[in-house]
């Protein structure tokens, strides 16, 4: 067969207990290569940051210095609980994300679809087209976007002057739906990534089998394609869902008055207010909560059966 | 074989991180700044070596706003770190931030004495000082010491577009009223809005009670129904004014002049509550290696070209008068009213914040937005 | 196979996404060409001006190549460290590893925001200076729960038996992944390393808070909006670089194709 599977010459002559030592130690070696790198930079890069501001949570105010010893209090946790307010928007914030991220993964498995079946050699390339628009910065892209729907932008103009309409459409911009609109459509590129990968390991073989058998292409694709893709589906939906829980860029540009989210909030609280400790305590509730849903989510979907 | 022992090691490595941190913050000193230049009066300016940073704002550090400094010590490097707020800066120098000189607004510098962020200005030092008028010297004024220099300053006001609101606008109270539905842009800032209100109301601003603020988070939860969207930042404000969305705004007069430079029809109100002001200004870190360089600077800033680019380019006052009468463009004379010479009698200038109002009012804020 | 009217359906849609995701910069296109300054309609007239002083900009220049820096840095790390934790989850097993992955995942519930000030203080404890680096080194840290799931994607459930049989033909572990594993996963990899690139190229909360004197693009480009005029040469620049990039991307499609 091909060159990688011929043995190395000097490997050859061992017997089979020595050989089967080597490939221990050699796996063993490699686990620690593998799995000190990412430990270390998480720890020092990722862990101590959190535990840093988890500490923060744990303050009563910002005065004095900011590196130093100072008695834990709850305080921030009971003001955020006296506050009904933050929690409804958390929780409106969580559902705005489940229905993004559902949406941007059922809109994203046809591209994932195409790039995998459809495409051929040129999957390559259609897949940086998709990605290409986001090397452009967002503000600008959302900015371009805003003068199209503005009152006096581009399709207002059009259909106020064929007559479609009486006056500009207000309903387009500034509001929630503008905010959920917006962010599948940012979505649908990236949550197409997982699906793709885990769609590209599906043997063809496997289609044959079932065209053999006399499957249509539905029963097909529901019963051999969906099932082998799962992974990457689940994959794609929990890659939208969690970072969108905290957003706050999006609902910034478009969401006018109303349309602040959890994250807007964490975000003023550090960059308005210079309130760390209780912007901390709010990160730490969103952190937990989006942890006990994935953790929720993960008991319904045997994750660990999929990944092995 | 199960590889032995990562969940020890996964432990261990915690904990190299956690006393490596600890380490670290205990002993903490700071980091060592390049050798300072050599006493002024040695050195001729075109010679003198050194370097500054300073945490401005961003686009300040753009060489027209500190053109004399470069002109006249053109071998000291200045290097620019930029904060995204007041907030921000706050917090950076808090954190321990080791540059040179910084840039807050009238609101905040109370916060900067009181931490002992701030090293108190020599004003003999500066040439340009006596160009400086005096109500303008006392706001960098804290504690009767001069901790800061003021700089930059302009006019908080309504702005509106004359060809929506034919009947002009002469209060406050036109930002919560209902017949603009829709077409109100009120800046996303908690102070602004108890400011805006006790204008309004008459109150206190420097000695807001509960109740008042319960009634302004009332009023102000009632407007969020009117206003489209809260501003951030200028730009925003500016195309939402120039496509029609917004006609009332809460609006800083560089707005105000960019809009009537680009011909759309707008003015800026002077309601009978009288106008707000605000005064950008610079301090001196303290413990900072460069002291006479800094001041070197802070002199510079308060220079005439330097002042005319900060009116030309950014349609922001500043606090050198002979800048200020020399303007003639005559939009920026509508803009400043420079024709009225009484203006900053009207005027009411911002105060600075305690950390309870702080506080109190941000939260008050943040609780509106997230209301139902 | 047969024929079928689905391929037309399908292509038609990822042609009309593609059209939505370039229609604003088709946009921004129109405008940068446009001898107004603000972005309006309907457009005044045609100019190069702004891509003229574009290049004479050194501070404009200057942001882009360090976002290029800073992307192409941490999408590399990102992807090798996602590509380790990948492995390990699918390939071993040891008694830490749900609480690996946790980590390598908890990335993206942290807010930006709350990621860039803690790294802040953290940067200032160790002494460390603000630079590309620091922001270098949070873009990793955001990246690479994205890079893990893309990659995990593709081995989950990966015949396990090639490994062992190049095993048994005596090939050690390392060789094994070399040229077993890691060619297989290859793509998958590619497709990791362009998502940490985008997620590093336009961001900009962490890269704000974490900048020291050199600012990327993201952060550049706020600084200058407050400059009305200075708008078109940003737009300008986006402009460039999509169609740079584009070009680079047609280039490499069509020298793929001539193979």
């Amino acid at each position: 067969m091909d060159s990688p599977l011929l043995p190395a010459p000097r490997q050859r002559c061992r017997g089979a207990g020595e050989q089967e030592r080597t490939v221990l130690f050699d796996r063993r070696a490699t686990f620690w290569i593998l799995y000190l790198p990412p430990l270390l930079w998480l720890g020092l890069f990722f862990i101590a940051p959190l535990v840093l501001m988890a500490a923060f949570s744990f303050r009563a105010d910002m005065r004095g210095a900011l590196l130093q010893w100072w008695t834990p209090t709850l305080q921030q946790y009971a003001a955020m609980l006296e506050t009904p307010g933050y929690w409804r928007l958390l929780g409106i914030s969580a559902v705005l994300a489940l229905i993004i991220a559902t949406s941007a993964v059922a809109l994203a498995y046809p591209v994932a679809y195409f790039l995998a079946f459809r495409a051929g050699r040129r999957a390559g390339f259609y897949l940086v087209l998709l990605l290409v628009p986001f090397w452009t910065s967002y503000l600008l892209r959302v900015m371009a976007w805003k003068i199209m729907l503005g009152s006096e932008g581009v399709l207002n103009s059009f259909l106020l002057y064929t007559g479609l309409i009486r006056e500009p459409l207000g309903a387009l911009l500034y509001n929630r739906t503008a905010v959920v609109i917006t962010l599948i459509y940012v979505w649908i590129p990236f949550a197409a990534l997982p699906i793709l990968a885990a769609l590209q390991r599906i043997d063809l073989a496997l289609f044959e089998a079932a065209f053999d058998l006399g499957a249509t292409p539905l029963r097909r694709f529901l019963r051999v394609t969906l099932p082998l893709s799962l992974p990457g589906v689940l994959a794609a939906f929990f890659m939208v869902f969690i970072p969108t829980v905290g957003e706050y860029v999006t609902p910034l540009l478009v969401g006018g008055s109303r349309g602040s989210l959890y994250g807007n909030i964490i975000q003023d609280f550090f960059t308005k207010a210079a309130n760390w400790p209780f912007g901390s305590a709010l990160s730490m509730v969103m952190l937990a909560a989006t942890l006990l849903l994935v953790a929720l989510a993960a008991r319904l979907v045997d994750v660990r059966r999929l990944i092995e | 074989m199960p590889p032995p022992r990562a969940r020890f090691s996964l432990a261990a490595s915690v904990l190299i991180v956690a006393l490596l941190l600890a380490a670290c913050t205990g002993a903490a000193a700071p980091t060592a700044i390049p050798p300072t230049s050599p006493p002024p009066t040695d050195v001729s300016p075109a010679d003198l070596t050194g370097r500054l940073t300073v945490l401005d704002w961003a686009g300040y550090d753009a060489e027209d706003f500190w053109v004399d400094f470069k002109s006249t010590y053109p071998k000291v490097n200045v290097s620019f770190e930029t904060g995204a707020s007041d907030a921000d800066i706050y917090a950076r120098m808090k954190a321990g931030d080791q540059a040179d000189i910084f840039h807050p607004y009238t609101g905040w510098l109370q916060f900067y004495v009181d931490e002992g962020l701030v090293k108190e200005i020599d004003t003999s030092q500066l040439k340009n000082w006596d160009k400086v008028p005096d109500h303008f010297k006392a706001i960098g004024q804290i504690n009767g010491k001069q901790y800061f220099i003021p700089w930059d300053w302009g006019f908080t006001s309504i702005l509106y577009r004359t060809d929506k609101v034919p009947e002009g606008i002469d209060s406050w109270a036109a930002l919560l009223d209902p017949k603009f539905a829709g077409h109100i842009s009120m800046w996303d800032d908690g102070p602004g809005a108890v400011t805006v209100s006790s204008y309004l109301h008459g109150y206190d601003e420097a000695a807001i009670t509960s109740e008042q603020l319960a009634a302004i988070k009332t009023e102000w939860t009632a407007q969020r129904d009117l206003n489209l969207f809260y501003w951030a930042g200028e730009p925003e404000l500016v195309e939402g004014m120039k496509s029609g969305d917004i006609w009332v705004a809460y609006a800083w007069q560089g707005a105000y002049a960019l809009l009537l430079g680009e011909g759309v029809p707008v003015a800026y109100a002077n309601p009978k509550e009288g106008r707000n002001s605000w005064v950008g200004v610079y301090g001196i870190r303290k413990g900072t290696e460069n002291y006479d360089l800094a001041l070197k600077f802070l002199d510079a800033k308060l220079a005439e070209a330097t002042g005319n680019n900060v009116v030309n380019l950014f349609y922001y006052g500043h606090s050198n008068q002979d800048v200020m009468s020399g303007i003639s463009d005559e939009t920026l004379k509508q803009a400043f009213s420079i024709d009225d010479p009484n203006i900053l009698q009207k005027t009411n200038f911002t105060p600075n914040l305690t950390v309870e109002q702080r506080d109190a009012w941000t939260a008050m804020w943040a609780e509106i937005k997230a209301g139902p | 196979m047969n024929a079928r009217p689905g391929p037309s359906l399908l292509s038609g849609y990822y042609f009309g996404l593609i059209a939505l995701l370039y229609l604003p910069i088709g946009v921004l296109f129109l405008f940068s060409i446009n001898t107004n300054t603000s972005l309006s309609f309907p457009l005044q007239g045609l100019t190069l001006e702004w891509y003229q002083k574009l290049l004479d900009s050194e501070a404009v220049l200057r942001s882009a190549r360090n976002s290029l820096i800073v992307a192409a840095g941490s999408s590399f790390a990102a992807t090798a460290l996602g590509t380790m934790v990948a492995l390990l989850a699918v390939r071993y097993q040891f008694r830490s590893k749900g609480l690996l992955i946790l980590l390598a995942v908890l990335p993206l519930i942290v807010p930006f925001i709350v990621l860039g000030v803690a790294l802040l203080l953290l940067f200032r404890a160790l002494q460390v200076e603000l630079s590309l680096w620091t922001i270098g080194i949070a873009h990793t840290v955001v990246a690479l729960p994205y890079t893990l799931l893309i990659v995990v994607a593709r081995l989950a459930g990966f015949d396990p038996n090639l490994e062992e049989a190049a095993m048994d033909l005596g090939a050690n572990y390392p060789t094994t992944l070399r040229r077993i594993i890691l060619p297989i996963i290859f793509p998958a990899m590619v497709s990791a390393w362009l998502t940490a690139f985008t997620v590093s190229f336009d961001e900009f909360a962490l890269a704000l808070f974490l900048a020291g004197t050199e600012p990327t693009f993201p952060v550049y480009l706020f600084s200058q909006l407050r400059f009305a005029n200075r708008l078109p040469i940003m737009v300008a620049l986006a402009v460039l670089l999509m169609i740079g990039t584009l070009t680079l991307v047609v280039i490499a499609e069509r020298l793929r194709r001539t193979e």
